[in-house]
């Protein structure tokens, strides 16, 4: 039936409202650091002192280098792996994707298992930008939205959350919304369907 | 060292200086050891058309970004961002092209020791808005702290 794709969804839109997270911060994997800065800004091209340089920084009224504000959000990103886990890699096919990732749609709590995913659109309010030695971690998960739709991509469903970026002393510096879209590719024989 | 804007400086309806980036593997590469996004359809072409794509393409990181380095050329060292809004990625930003950021000035007011600039931004692909068009709100400080 040409519905039951969009009412797999629909466990998901009655959440909508809902916090998905347990309350805690989960920071990512890596504090931020003049090497992981320059590593960000560096196919940008960000030029800008203030990111590499601590004296210009201090001009500027920091307390020492800062990352971008757009590279917030990537300290908050869980390692790929840790010492002690499975290997990710345990295929030797070309194209073989890690056992897991901490950027894809493989921790959805409710709706379909997709194989598709990218992000839509992003809304952030900054407080204040990162500082060398700082941690970030994520706090909340409010789902904001979920709308079933097939697309050119797919079938699948546009879902907004809601989250705060916290650094290690508490602090909060970000506020994000995302915008996703988490699909099934459909096959040519199934366009009719 | 980027030019020290300062909010006297700042004049409605003025557009920034516009950024291009020419997006080849290489650069996506090195973006995706940057960002941590290492999702393959941003630097794996059979996998990103197994998706859906045509072909692979800019990761919100690297969007994001770009949209980062036409402000900061902009506002300066001094000049801090409060916000990015409305950044809505309506196109793949794939590679082989060439994405041109392009911003300009929609409001200014008085705040402080200097002033908050909101600016609308948007990147385009061989005429085409591909993200945006969106807001980002920055302050400048006034040409006495600014130096």
């Amino acid at each position: 039936m040409s519905e039951d794709w969009a009412a797999e969804w629909q466990p998901l839109a009655a959440a909508v409202g809902r916090d998905f997270s347990d309350g805690t911060v989960a920071f990512g994997a890596d504090a931020v650091e003049p090497g992981t800065i320059r590593r960000y800004a560096e196919p940008l091209e960000i030029g800008c002192a203030i990111h590499y340089d601590a004296a210009a920084a201090r001009a500027a009224g920091h307390p020492d280098i800062v990352a971008p504000y757009t590279a917030t959000m990537v300290y908050s990103v869980a390692p790929m792996w840790r010492p002690g886990e499975p290997t990710l890699y345990d295929s030797a096919e070309r194209d073989a994707q890690p056992a897991r990732s901490p950027i894809n749609n493989e921790d959805m709590p409710l709706g379909p298992k997709t194989t598709g995913f990218f992000a839509t659109d992003i809304s952030m309010e900054f407080l204040r930008p990162v500082t060398v030695g700082e941690r970030v971690g994520r706090r909340g998960r409010r789902l904001i939205s979920c709308t079933p739709k097939q697309t050119s991509m797919g079938r699948g469903a546009f879902i907004t959350w809601e989250s705060e970026l916290v650094t290690d002393g508490g602090e909060v510096v970000a506020r994000v919304r995302t915008g996703t879209y988490a699909y099934n590719p459909v096959r040519p024989e199934e366009e009719q369907r | 060292m980027t030019h020290q804007r300062s909010f006297e400086d700042v004049t409605v309806g003025e557009e920034l200086a516009p950024v291009a980036f020419p997006l080849t593997v290489y650069r996506l590469v090195v973006a995706a050891g940057g960002n941590r996004d290492f999702n393959s359809i941003h630097h794996n072409t059979a996998y990103a058309q197994a998706s859906g794509a045509p072909e692979m393409y800019a990761s919100t990181f690297v969007l994001m970004g770009m949209w980062e380095r036409l402000v900061r050329d902009y506002i300066g060292a001094a000049g801090t961002i409060r916000s990015i809004k409305d950044f809505r990625m309506r196109k793949f930003n794939l590679v082989g092209s060439t994405v041109e950021v392009r911003g300009r000035v929609r409001d200014k007011r008085p705040d402080g020791a200097g002033g908050i600039v909101t600016l609308d931004v948007e990147s385009v692909v061989d005429g085409q808005v591909t993200v945006g068009p969106g807001t980002v709100e920055v302050t400048v400080p006034s040409a006495s702290a600014a130096g």
